[in-house]
């Protein structure tokens, strides 16, 4: 479902990325591990085309990102580390708002129940963002993306700075969209988030993606001596 | 999606305060307009009551001697003014529309004006052509410099590029509802005008609409253009005010200064001294010279003699005509440059659309130089229709009495103000368009990151 081939983002003579080969299958969820300037979420940018790759090629369902833009960006959901909503909305007119920029129409009651699927308080839909925690605003990220249909999720650090509840709820979520075929593409620097919700690890090192495993390969004292391997390398 | 961003945009805080602000000022303008409009209409209707009055009482006070009558006679000329004139007040502020002239010599009388407050003059009169051309740039700048950098900054930018189609159709329709608000201020206050002032939908009132509705565009096609920068929304705010100080304020003063330089009137005072000297030293002068002049510009009237020793009235409204004759040369020279500053503040309007609206919008409103000036015209052929009349009369010595007193109502000047329409959308237009084409370009490369 996504692919990366030999995808490589330098600027002048920094690179960025390099040269990389990554293929994340329909319904996994891909954790890219590395610390910060890795990497990771040059490659993230690079499948949301936000910016081009020097060389190579990133794809969503065989499309390339970067010829079919508009065509991609049906397929993908985003949620960046710290998801911005708009703070004069209410959580539901913002997931509307979200929606139609996308082309995609729902009742309220449509948006509404996305909203509780996700897992935000009933009271607080139609309450303003402004006073939404970073969790809440992340939840409604997760609806955005179920209320789109993505086939991809896109997700930079989404967990980072969220309480160990709400980390643990996010990673519940990503699991139930797992299980409706959702393919994820995850940078974290959350270890045990990665091996509890990942069904792939990828770590990144400088640019280069130095190791990539199945996370049933490995236990989570082996993930933690391998990262720090290569983190100290 | 207009609605949930109407929604968005109108719960900010600030859209509210600053819409109301404006909508404020617009109807205080309006009602300021409707105000000045009642101050000329009264003082209008007073004149006609009160020369009716002055003159009868002087005709029984004088009323053996007409020349005497005469000396004191003032006669009222009206420069008539459109209701338009209540949006664009201009130089009607503090050049009279109305005089009261005798027919003694005009140069000295051609420049009285109403008693004005100074303080009031020096606020200025807030006119709804003031809150179109300073005042609404300000909402515009307020409503658009952030267009995009508020979503940069606030983190939304990155969302709403992966998600819309075409992020470039998301501003135009973010842009489109932030129009759509300045415009309904706008269209508020012509329909509060509307109601308020005796406006005709004529062609002049319908150009004043176009003109206004034209100049709002070219300040969002400049602030498109600055968004288009995609910079900071603090070096838009700071790019956009600084452009609105310099086109509103800095560039119109300094023009006014250089044209001052290029084109001094040094012939302000020289009139007004040739006038009365002209006319002073006759006293001292033989008469015949005097009357020799005289007779050589009118002809018709050799046939009155003149005596030598003492006092006639023929000698004496020929020595304050001279006066005005021999300060012609001065005055007319003034008045030439007076249009030429006129002629080059217009041909440099062109390139700054503040100045050339609130130009357009003087000619519209018969407000402007130009106006004032015709009527100075219209009051020197006025002067001359009504020394021509009595003339004769006084030279005749014919009775006061047998004058139709009752028949010398005001008359007015009017003045067809002609707008040249290409003249006068050209250069908005003109300015718009590459704006707006600067704009597009360079949101072309519109960026996700930066």
């Amino acid at each position: 479902m996504l692919q990366a081939i030999n995808l490589t983002k330098s600027y002048g003579a920094f690179t960025a990325l390099n040269n990389l080969n990554l293929s994340v299958q329909a319904g996994d969820i891909f954790c890219l591990l590395g610390a910060n300037g890795a990497g990771k979420s040059t490659t993230i940018n690079l499948f949301l085309n936000f910016i081009e790759p020097t060389e190579g090629q990133a794809t969503i369902d065989t499309l390339d990102v970067s010829q079919h833009p508009k065509k991609t960006k049906q397929l993908l959901s985003y949620i960046p580390e710290n998801l911005r909503l708009y703070p004069n909305l209410t959580g539901l007119e913002n997931l509307e708002f979200f929606c139609r920029l996308g082309g995609k129409r729902h009742t309220n009651d449509q948006l509404q129940e996305l909203l509780l699927q996700s897992g935000l308080q009933a009271d607080f839909i139609h309450q303003r963002v402004s006073n939404y925690s970073k969790g809440m605003r992340q939840k409604v990220g997760i609806a955005l993306a179920r209320a789109r249909q993505a086939k991809v999720l896109l997700l930079d650090e989404p967990t980072s700075g969220l309480d160990p509840k709400a980390s643990n709820e996010f990673s519940e979520l990503l699991l139930d969209m797992k299980e409706k075929g959702v393919t994820t593409l995850m940078a974290t620097h959350d270890l045990f988030r990665a091996k509890d919700t990942g069904t792939h690890i990828g770590i990144m090192k400088e640019g280069v993606l130095v190791e990539q495993f199945a996370t049933a390969e490995v236990s989570f004292q082996d993930l933690e001596q391998l990262y720090l391997k290569h983190m100290h390398n | 999606m207009y609605r949930l961003l109407t929604k968005q945009f109108i719960r900010s805080r600030s859209t509210v305060i600053v819409t109301l602000l404006v909508l404020a000022l617009g109807i205080i303008s309006v009602l300021m307009g409707e105000q000045f409009l009642n101050k000329q209409q009264r003082a209008i209707d007073e004149v006609a009551h009160y020369q009716q009055e002055h003159i009868q009482q002087n005709a029984q006070w004088h009323a053996d001697d007409l020349g005497l009558l005469l000396y004191y006679l003032r006669f009222t000329f009206i420069n008539s003014f459109d209701p338009l004139t209540a949006l664009s007040i201009g130089q009607r502020d503090v050049n009279s529309s109305i005089q009261r002239v005798t027919i003694r010599g005009l140069e000295g009388q051609k420049y009285d004006t109403d008693l004005h407050n100074p303080t009031n003059l020096q606020v200025g009169n807030l006119d709804f052509g003031f809150v179109i051309i300073y005042l609404f740039p300000l909402l515009i700048i307020a409503f658009t410099y952030d267009l995009l950098s508020e979503e940069k900054e606030g983190g939304t930018w990155r969302l709403i590029s992966s998600q819309a189609s075409s992020p470039l159709l998301y501003l135009r329709y973010k842009l489109s509802v932030r129009v759509g608000l300045v415009y309904a201020v706008w269209f508020l206050l012509w329909v509060c005008a509307q109601l308020k002032l005796p406006l005709s939908l004529d062609m002049n009132t319908l150009v004043f609409i176009v003109l206004s509705g034209l100049y709002l565009v070219f300040w969002l096609a400049l602030c498109a253009w600055v968004v288009s920068w995609q910079r900071s929304s603090s070096f838009n705010a700071l790019s956009l005010l600084s452009v609105w100080v310099v086109l509103a304020v800095l560039l119109p003063a300094s023009l006014n200064s250089l044209l001052a330089n290029l084109y001094p009137v040094p012939e302000a005072l020289s009139t007004m001294v040739e006038q009365r000297d002209g006319y002073h030293e006759k006293w001292d002068l033989e008469k015949e010279t005097t009357m020799n002049s005289f007779f050589a510009e009118y002809p018709q009237y050799q046939k009155y003699s003149v005596p030598e020793e003492g006092f006639s009235w023929l000698w004496y409204y020929a020595m304050v005509h001279l006066g005005d004759a021999e300060s012609r040369q001065s005055s007319e020279a003034m008045r030439e440059k007076i249009r030429q500053r006129e002629q080059a503040s217009r041909i440099a309007a062109w390139f700054i659309p503040p100045l050339h609206t609130q130009l357009l919008f003087n000619d519209l409103a018969q407000s402007s130089l130009d106006n004032y000036l015709s009527f100075l015209d219209g009051t020197e052929d006025f002067h001359e229709k009504m020394r021509l009349y009595f003339y004769p009369k006084i030279f005749e010595e014919a009775s006061v009495g047998k004058e139709n007193w009752e028949s010398f109502t005001p008359e007015y000047f009017a003045d067809a103000p002609e707008v040249n329409g290409v003249l006068a959308f050209a250069p908005l237009l003109l300015l718009t368009i590459g704006l707006f084409a600067f704009a597009v370009l360079n949101a072309r490369k519109l960026k996700a990151l930066e």
